[in-house]
């Protein structure tokens, strides 16, 4: 058993897309559709502004509104592991998640035609190795590992530093924790 | 389905076939225990996708840095990439364009098998042939050429610099001197003065980790901790421009784990900039300005009695050379009036007015960069390596890393140049260039070696050593004079242009220009260059208006080795991962094609021995480039290799060094272990590390009980750190003989390269040179240019970064349009896809402007505007509005928009309406000393369409 989540710590973030890249080419994802993506927000007047980035995925709520509407119980929190997950053979594409999710997470994949979202690249963490985003992230800011380990990584960051997570007046119980994000959590979409 | 879980026997059975197929250790052994639960569906996709892949190591070339990379293989097509996490230079990352290297892999608008042009110049009208046929077509070119005109009428560009020594090697072999790589159209100035004074190219902050280190007790430990507390980020973004991968990650490492404080100086508020403390919006083209008045701050305000202004250690002048004649010339200007403000040069208020930033601020920065060790003070590509009097702020920032006590310390500023391991050795053949030639000059025959026929070196940028491919359409027009050496007064036309892997249309300074050279024609209706030859694995702008097109395996197709950056010797193979696509062919076997073909037409000089026979396989070249490695210096604190003596030259695999498996000669100061190999290389998930050290230009004198300089490194004349110009003295030596001025000499009006510090101003800036203040009025924006990692000339027919915005300069800006692109599939696999594009989907090259200009002018985001400067030259782009942009600077990305090649993918379909920022660029206005195409300096008017 294991509750997978991840910290992300934004004030490691360069904005690079190397996430949103890495886990199409993980995952096989056509154009225009993200499992994984950074919000870019700039604040401020000229010369006091800023870019800000926030990177996105599927927050893996403990509590996921997406899971109350499936019509076939295609999607749903997988208590072994921590994730929620879509379970394809199931799912017949009504759309009814990808507007119930309050994080945009959630896509009608062009390919597969089925609701589709990141999944932690289950297939990935079978064979011992990390989700794609966070293999790859270039500022090495995603963390990802088991939260009810209190030795792993994201485990320690918890512990260490002030969190944010995004919308959490929802009560959703998201899993993806973000450190220094905290003018960014109430952030939608991609670009603004 | 439900989820039933998996049992611990399937999981066995599906990891061994994963294992099994692998050929290489996954080092899943124990994993297997650890292993999660997972449902059947996933477990069965799980067990057919990873089915007989197999897992290599590689390294990037979407990039010149170069990361190491793991790819996943199956069925010999690349199906996963990521970063290696063995090698520390990108420490198991991969950037946005590295994992995308799929797309470019598999992309349906690659070159796919040689071709001969059938239209004309430009068209694009080609047919197909056989590699037999086009080699030999090529080859009775060369071999008329060679017999009518000399071999060195061939200019072999070997393009974005990887793989490129099988063409240097052939070219060198054929007998011309004049083989260049794009380093010359890249950043010269802003690696002047690191040359001059340190033997180097870049100076960059000491943020690789982790880094091997030798540790007191004699092992070899990975060191982990950032030490540097300041970097000033000057014209440099590291997060978007060249990326030097470990710079980004190193530096948001190193602020959050060190606290240190990370201050941007540039006009554009980048991606750097967002992580920045400070961000100071300069006006453009006034680095040096800014440089200089740090230098004077710190000179006039350093006191070594006050702790809080003992900015300068004064310890520097033991290593080094000249620096009271640098001082005395550098405040030689501080009482002289500027024309343009009637300030004293240097100081706050001048650097103020010129520079557009509070003098208030400057002194901060310069106070700041004083008081805090270790810090790196690194300027870049952009600015002032793009700019007319670039060379005068890389002096400038040499010397003050250098006197601030910053140069080579653990978290300071290093000159990766001169640290990195050493590769290539015989395999570039440039002893074939000692070759003595002769030539009939004035009736009189001379005779010399190959390498005096230079075009550049001897011809009219003889300081230009990293050549003039800004220069190139000139002499395609004018023709080469050689003004310098034994061939002074022979005079060549330029018959072939082989370019490789670069698109010099869209990057080599301004477009009309070179397409011009490109296109001009003999009286007799022949191409003034005759022959151009294009190899490369994509289909770029200057493709068009070849001659021929031999397709080249793409990276994962071809082996080489990575070097670029790092701070200490550390190397990895590119190996060749796939079978090449198509009809294309690696380097090596082009070059003993074309070799051998050269040779069965009588041409001597290319010889069995030096390429087929000695060459059998790509392994063969690489094994000889690798001959010399490390080639590094056992030298600094804490000694690479206390076993050996200090100062001498290492080469051998780590493992041999380590063991002690060594030949030591005294004699030649060397110590020798087993040589490094591919096959040592595959044997080490294709990494090879070697220890860093830091203050590597002392020693210890156990005599004095003090440290003293090497006389081994910095590798200048001197093998100190020269504050006095001793490289300029063999150019001086050659202007002496021939009595001939330099062209970018004449322009400043001087008869020789300066021996200290050097002043002069830039072109087209009309708030610091009074002869261009006439323009400001008309033309009231400048305009700036930076790269985009993920859109730069080779890479933006990939669809997924067409889907990463940066900075305002490439955004999801795209009118609707309908394409066939190469689309991930949901299996895994790239197929060609007709796709109808929506609006503001796909990124574009677009031009920031600021928020408050845009009022003024009625503009909004997504406004098409026309750009035209006082040349009378025009592009057109749609405006992204920010507030993160100096007011009076607009910035477009370099090679991002105007792409009119249909190998360019969808953004071919953006072409008329995305700006060439190089049809903006002066091609007369080459900076003085190196030739560089000045991208950075031009001013525009900007009109609503």
């Amino acid at each position: 058993m294991a509750r997978y989540g991840m910290v992300i710590d934004v004030r490691k973030c360069l904005g690079c897309m190397s996430c949103a890249v890495s886990c199409k080419m993980e995952n096989s994802i056509a154009f225009g559709v993200f499992r994984a993506w950074v919000n870019v927000a700039e604040r401020g007047d000229y010369p006091q502004v800023r870019r800000h980035f926030l990177p996105r995925l599927c927050n893996h709520c403990q509590n996921p509104p997406c899971t109350w509407v499936c019509p076939v119980k295609a999607t749903f929190y997988n208590k072994a592991d921590g994730r929620v997950v879509i379970n394809r053979d199931r799912c017949i594409g009504c759309g009814y998640c990808i507007e119930a999710c309050p994080y945009a997470s959630r896509f009608a994949s062009p390919t597969v035609h089925t609701a589709d979202k990141c999944d932690f690249c289950g297939h990935l963490l079978a064979i011992g190795e990390k989700p794609a985003c966070v293999r790859n992230c270039l500022g090495q800011c995603r963390i990802f590992g088991d939260l009810d380990d209190p030795n792993s990584e994201p485990s320690i960051l918890l512990a260490e530093n002030p969190v944010q997570v995004i919308r959490p007046e929802l009560g959703t119980l998201p899993k993806v924790y973000y450190i220094g994000a905290d003018i960014l959590t109430q952030a939608q979409g991609r670009w603004e | 389905m439900g989820t039933p879980e998996i049992s611990r026997r399937t999981f066995v059975k599906l990891s061994a076939a994963f294992a099994a197929g692998a050929g290489l250790s996954l080092g899943l052994g124990t994993d297997l225990l650890n292993l999660m639960k997972i449902g059947a569906a996933e477990a069965k996709e799980l067990s057919q996708q990873l089915a007989g892949v197999l897992k290599k190591y590689t390294a990037c070339a979407m990039c010149p840095a170069e990361c190491a990379l793991e790819m996943w293989i199956k069925d010999d097509r690349v199906f996963k990439i990521y970063g290696n996490a063995s090698c520390p230079f990108n420490d198991g990352t991969a950037c946005a364009k590295g994992a995308a290297g799929q797309q470019l892999i598999y992309s349906p608008d690659r070159l796919k098998h040689p071709m001969i042009r059938v239209g004309e110049r430009g068209e694009g009208k080609f047919k197909r042939v056989s590699w037999e046929e086009a080699i030999d077509f090529v080859a009775q070119k060369l071999t008329k050429i060679k017999s009518e005109f000399g071999a060195e009428s061939i200019i072999m560009d070997a393009g974005d610099v990887t793989d490129r020594d099988q063409y240097y090697r052939l070219f060198f072999a054929y007998g011309s001197p004049n083989c260049t790589e794009h380093g010359s159209i890249c950043d010269t100035p802003r690696r002047h003065g690191p040359k001059l004074m340190l033997g180097g190219k870049r100076i960059e902050p000491d943020i690789m980790r982790p880094v091997l280190v030798r540790q007191k007790n004699g092992s070899l430990q990975y060191d982990k901790q950032y030490r540097t507390k300041l970097i000033i980020f000057h014209g440099w973004n590291p997060f978007v421009a060249t990326r030097i991968t470990y710079e980004g990650r190193g530096t948001v490492a190193a602020k959050v784990e060190n606290g240190c404080k990370i201050i941007v100086v540039d006009p554009a508020h980048t991606n750097t900039a967002a992580k920045a403390d400070m961000w100071l919006p300069i006006r453009p083209s006034t680095s040096p300005d800014f440089f200089a008045a740090m230098l004077r701050y710190i000179l006039e305000n350093d006191d070594p009695t006050r702790f809080d202004r003992r900015y300068i250690d004064w310890g520097f002048k033991k290593f080094s050379l000249g620096w009271e004649e640098f001082e005395a010339s550098f405040k030689s200007w501080w009482n002289k009036s500027d024309p343009i403000n009637n300030l004293p040069y240097f100081s706050l208020e001048w650097a103020e007015n010129r520079t557009g930033l509070p003098k208030e601020q400057i002194a901060e920065v310069a106070h700041l960069f004083g008081i805090t060790k270790p810090a790196a003070l690194v300027w870049g590509m952009q600015s002032p390596g793009h700019n007319y009097n670039g060379y005068v702020a890389s002096i400038l920032g040499t010397a003050l890393n250098i006197i601030t006590g910053n140069f080579d310390v653990p978290g300071g500023a290093i000159d990766t140049e001169i640290t990195k391991a050493s590769k290539g050795g015989n395999a570039t053949g440039k002893h074939f260039k000692n070759k003595k030639v002769k030539r009939t000059i004035d009736g009189k025959e001379i005779e010399g070696e190959v390498e005096r026929l230079h075009m550049d070196a001897y011809g009219d940028w003889p300081a230009g050593w990293d050549e003039v491919v800004g220069d190139f359409p000139r002499r395609f027009l004018e023709g080469v004079t050689i003004n310098y050496g034994p061939f002074k007064g022979h005079k060549y036309s330029i018959k072939a242009f082989f370019i490789r892997t670069g698109n010099p249309i869209i990057t080599g300074s301004a477009t009309y220009r070179w397409k011009e050279a490109l296109t001009a024609k003999e009286k007799n209706g022949e191409y003034k260059v005759p022959l151009v030859v294009n190899i490369d694995s994509l289909y770029l702008e200057t493709g068009m208006y070849a001659d021929v097109i031999l397709p080249e395996a793409s990276y994962a197709e071809r082996m080489s080795l990575s070097d670029i950056y790092p701070p200490h010797a550390l190397l990895f193979l590119r190996d060749a991962v796939i079978k090449p696509l198509h009809e294309c062919k690696n380097p090596t076997d082009i070059m003993n094609m074309l070799a051998k073909r050269l040779a069965d037409l009588g041409d001597k000089d290319l010889k069995a021995s030096d390429f087929w026979e000695k060459y059998k396989s790509e392994e063969d070249f690489v094994d000889e480039m690798l001959a010399g490695s490390p080639g590094m210096f056992n030298i600094g604190e804490p000694l690479p290799y206390p076993n050996f003596p200090e100062g001498y030259k290492i080469t051998g695999t780590p493992e041999s060094l380590e063991a002690g498996k060594v030949n030591i000669n005294h004699e030649k100061k060397e110590v020798k272990g087993e040589l490094l190999t591919v096959k040592w290389l595959r044997a080490h998930k294709g990494v090879a590390v070697w220890p860093m050290s830091w203050n590597r230009y002392r020693r210890f004198d156990k005599e004095k009980l003090e440290y003293v300089p090497n006389k081994t490194w910095p590798p200048t004349g001197s093998k100190m750190i020269e504050f006095s110009f001793k490289r300029y003295e063999q150019y001086n030596k050659l202007i002496e003989a021939s009595g001939i001025i330099p062209i970018g000499l004449k322009q400043l009006g001087w008869e020789r390269y300066p021996q200290s510090f050097y002043w002069f101003e830039t072109k087209w800036n009309p708030y610091t040179n009074p002869e261009y203040a006439k323009y400001a009025k008309d033309f009231p924006f400048q305009i700036i240019c930076g790269r985009v990692h993920h859109a730069m000339s080779g890479t933006q027919l990939v669809p997924w970064l067409a889907e990463t915005p940066a900075e305002g300069t490439f955004m999801p800006m795209n009118n609707a349009f309908e394409y066939e692109i190469g689309d991930a599939d949901g299996k895994g696999q790239i197929q060609p896809k007709r796709n109808k594009f929506k609006a503001n989907s796909w990124c574009v090259g677009t031009m920031a402007m600021n928020a408050s200009d845009a009022t003024k002018m009625g503009v909004k985001t997504g406004d098409q505007v026309m750009v035209e400067n006082p040349l009378g030259k025009k592009t057109t782009t749609k405006v992204f509005v920010t507030e993160g942009i100096r007011p009076g600077t607009v910035k477009m990305g370099f090679g991002t928009g105007g792409r009119f090649t249909p190998g360019m993918g969808g953004t071919y379909a953006q072409r008329n309406y995305t700006p060439n920022h190089n049809e903006l660029v002066d091609p007369d206005n080459l900076s003085p000393i190196m030739g560089m195409p000045t991208y950075a300096d031009m001013i525009v008017k900007i009109t609503k369409v």
